[in-house]
C-alpha cells in the first residue's frame, strides 16, 4: 500500500499534489477589528467607555448604583448590562434614571465585540446622541472577559472584600489587562480575612501600572476618589468632543 | 474557556482557505498560541480532534501547535527576556515589569491537497 496516500498498491499511486499556504491570521482578529470600530463609535457619541470586570457578585451593579446617584445628571451615562439571563440588572439600573441596554448571552460566560457593537446602537435607538460615559457591565466572570476587547478606554476590575486577597495572582488575567483596580465591600473587612495589602501588593507585580481604590458602596467610603478618577477621565480629552 | 467555540470558528476558516485554492482535503493546520491568551491548548485541540471528524474536508487534518511566550521588560534596567512568570528583573531585581505579546491565536499555515 502506498504510504503517502493509502492508496491499495504502489503502481496505484499518484502524484499528490501538495500545496502549502501561509495564512498568519489572527483568529481574534474579528473581535479586535469590532472592538477598534467600537471605540471609535462611542468616541463619536462623545463619550468614555469603562469596561468593568468582576467575579459574580463583587459589587458591580450596586457600585453603579451609587456611582449614577452621584455623577448623574451632571454626567450623562449610559449603561450596557451583560448577563447570562435576565433583565435585574438592567431594572437596577433604570430605576436610576438613566439609559439602560441589557445583553443576555444565553449561556456565554463573557461579552464579546460584537455583542457591546449592538448594545451601542440600541442606546442610542433609545433617542439619544450624546453621552459622557457609557459603562459596560460585563458578565460576572474573573476570567473569560480579560481575552475580549469591547473597544473600552479603561478596563476595571473589581474584587470584594468576602472573595479574598489571594485572587489577583490566582485569577492573574483580568489584572494584567486592567488599567485600574477596586476592592469593594471594604465595610465587611472586619469580618473577612482579607488583606488589602497583599493583593495590592500582588496585583502590582502582575500590573505595575493599574491604579487601585478601596471603597465601599454601602457606606460611601473611598467613594470620592473612584468619582474624581472618572470626573478627570471624562475630561481628559481622550475622546472628542 | 471558549476553545470549542474557537475550533469551530478556525474549523469554518480552513473550509474557506480549502475551496478558495481548490483542494478537496487539508492535511496540516499550523498554529501559534500565546501562553498569555487564555486559551488552553489541550481544550482547543480537543475540540478541534472532535469537530474535524465532522468533514471530509478536515477528518485527517493534523494539528501543529506552536506555543509564544511573551516578553518581559523592564522599566528600569531596560532589559528583557522571554515569558511573563518574573516577579522581578533579572538582571536587576526591579519589579517594575511589563509584557507584551504572547496574547494572540495565529493561524500560520495551512497545507491542502
Amino acid at each position: 500500500m502506498c504510504d503517502t496516500c493509502g492508496c491499495p498498491t504502489p503502481d496505484d499511486h499518484f502524484e499528490h499534489k501538495k500545496l502549502v499556504v501561509d495564512i498568519n491570521q489572527s483568529l481574534l482578529k474579528a473581535n479586535n477589528e469590532q472592538a477598534q470600530k467600537n471605540k471609535i463609535h462611542i468616541e463619536s457619541l462623545g463619550a468614555v467607555g469603562i469596561n468593568m470586570i468582576s467575579s459574580p457578585g463583587s459589587g458591580k451593579t450596586t457600585l453603579l448604583e451609587q456611582t449614577i446617584e452621584k455623577l448623574s445628571p451632571r454626567f450623562k451615562i449610559g449603561v450596557i448590562e451583560g448577563d447570562i439571563e435576565t433583565e435585574r440588572d438592567a431594572e437596577r439600573i433604570r430605576a436610576k434614571g438613566v439609559p439602560v441596554v441589557q445583553i443576555t448571552t444565553g449561556g456565554a460566560c463573557h461579552l464579546d465585540a460584537r455583542l457591546v457593537h449592538k448594545g451601542i446602537h440600541q442606546l442610542v435607538d433609545q433617542g439619544h446622541e450624546h453621552f459622557d460615559i457609557i459603562f459596560i457591565e460585563n458578565v460576572g466572570n474573573l476570567v473569560c472577559p480579560a481575552t475580549f476587547d469591547l473597544g473600552e478606554h479603561q478596563r476595571i476590575v473589581l474584587l470584594s472584600v468576602p472573595e479574598g486577597s489571594d485572587k489577583p495572582a490566582k485569577y492573574p488575567k483580568p489584572f494584567q489587562s486592567s488599567d485600574g483596580f477596586l476592592i469593594t465591600k471594604t465595610d465587611l473587612l472586619p469580618y473577612f480575612d482579607f488583606s488589602i495589602e497583599e493583593s495590592k501588593r500582588e496585583a502590582l507585580l502582575l500590573n505595575p501600572d493599574l491604579f487601585i481604590f478601596e471603597l465601599s458602596s454601602t457606606t460611601g467610603k473611598g467613594m470620592e476618589a473612584w468619582l474624581s478618577y472618572l470626573d478627570e477621565l471624562q475630561n481628559s480629552g481622550e475622546k472628542t468632543p | 474557556m471558549h476553545e470549542l467555540s474557537l475550533a469551530q470558528g478556525l474549523l469554518e476558516q480552513l473550509k474557506s482557505i480549502c475551496s478558495e485554492h481548490g483542494a478537496t482535503k487539508i492535511t496540516k493546520v499550523s498554529l501559534s498560541i500565546g501562553k498569555q491568551s487564555g486559551i488552553v491548548i489541550d481544550s482547543f485541540e480537543f475540540g478541534f480532534e472532535i469537530l474535524s471528524k465532522d468533514e471530509a474536508i478536515t477528518e485527517n487534518a493534523v494539528l501543529e501547535i506552536l506555543t509564544v511566550d511573551p516578553t518581559s521588560r523592564c522599566m528600569d534596567c531596560k532589559a528583557t527576556f522571554a515569558g511573563f512568570e518574573y516577579t522581578s528583573c533579572k538582571h536587576c531585581n526591579s519589579t517594575n515589569l511589563r509584557s507584551y505579546g504572547g496574547d494572540d491565536l495565529v493561524l500560520t499555515q495551512v497545507e491542502m491537497e
